[in-house]
């Protein structure tokens, strides 16, 4: 039986494999220099990463499915944002105790019979709204500036952990640090996350 | 409550302060607690509503970041040179 199996528009202006990449880097350049910039912080490395990207996925690609295509090139670049983490964990400590390392001391009770307690004006707000604000762009700009206030490493810990959703065993391998001071750093970026969020965000809006 | 049970039964479960509950309710995002700790967790989280208050929020906080990457991602004002973009595609001419 004879397929039928006629060219859309569509694929005849892609016919010509050279057009395919090019296509890539209009459609989805953008997203992948914005997710590789707040991965690495430096546009210059995260410019070669959609470069590597972008030329790993010429050589692997084996099917031209547009709606996974995005996904399939983040996954792409997410690796190679790894083995940029992973050779940074083998040159330099990627531990940071120094932010943060007073955990907020000041917001809890210092001595007596409520020593380590909440002082009641300094604890955590209530946030009305908080569900709302997930779909508020100025909500995101807002996470966007707080999460840059975290230093390099303790972001790259907090994204890997949080966005990417990778175990404490498979980012301690991976960065070359311990599990103690994982969460440490873990800790102290939610608590400045928190914070920041709190301070100019839900309790503006709420 | 299965809780209250086990404190019965003697369970040593000591109840941490504020401090120590906020820093044991990041670590339970992390890893499975150690039963004491877990339950000392829980004693405390009953009585205090700060810091169930702090809990929620860092699992707000999780699922926001989680599951909103793509507007999170495309919230960024930054986009591709221009001089980046065309080296890339002069690259996969090139490498193809």
């Amino acid at each position: 039986m004879q397929e039928d199996n006629p060219m859309t528009p569509e694929d005849s202006t892609l016919a010509g494999a050279h057009s395919d990449p090019e296509r890539w880097v209009d459609e989805h350049g953008d997203y992948l220099f914005k997710f590789a910039l707040a991965r690495l912080r430096d546009p210059l490395k995260a410019e070669d990463a959609v470069q590597e990207t972008f030329l790993a996925a010429l050589k692997g690609r084996t099917f031209a499915g547009r709606s996974a295509e995005k996904s399939w090139l983040v996954g792409i670049l997410k690796n190679k944002i790894y083995d940029y983490f992973r050779k940074a964990g083998r040159e330099t400590s990627f531990t940071d105790l120094q932010f943060y390392d007073d955990e907020e001391s000041d917001r809890f009770v210092a001595d007596g019979a409520g020593k380590g307690g909440w002082i009641h004006e300094s604890g955590p707000q209530e946030w009305l709204k908080a569900g709302e604000s997930l779909d508020n762009v100025l909500f995101w700009k807002t996470y966007r500036d707080c999460a840059g206030k975290l230093p390099k490493n303790v972001a790259a810990v907090f994204n890997l952990r949080e966005l990417d959703g990778l175990e404490s065993r498979e980012i301690c391998a991976l960065l070359n640090i311990s599990d103690s001071n994982l969460w440490v750093m873990l800790h102290r970026a939610r608590m400045a996350l928190r914070r920041c969020l709190e301070t100019n965000w839900f309790t503006k809006n709420g | 409550m299965s809780v209250w049970n086990k404190l019965k039964s003697g369970c040593a479960a000591i109840s941490p302060n504020c401090r120590e509950a906020v820093r044991a309710q990041s670590e339970a995002l992390d890893h499975p607690l150690p039963l004491a700790r877990r339950l000392g967790l829980r004693l405390h989280l009953l009585i205090c509503k700060w810091c169930r208050r702090y809990g929620g929020q860092i699992r707000y906080l999780r699922e926001a970041a989680h599951n909103h990457q793509d507007q999170l991602t495309e919230s960024a004002p930054e986009k591709l040179s221009g001089e980046a973009r065309e080296r890339i595609k002069q690259q996969l001419r090139n490498g193809k």
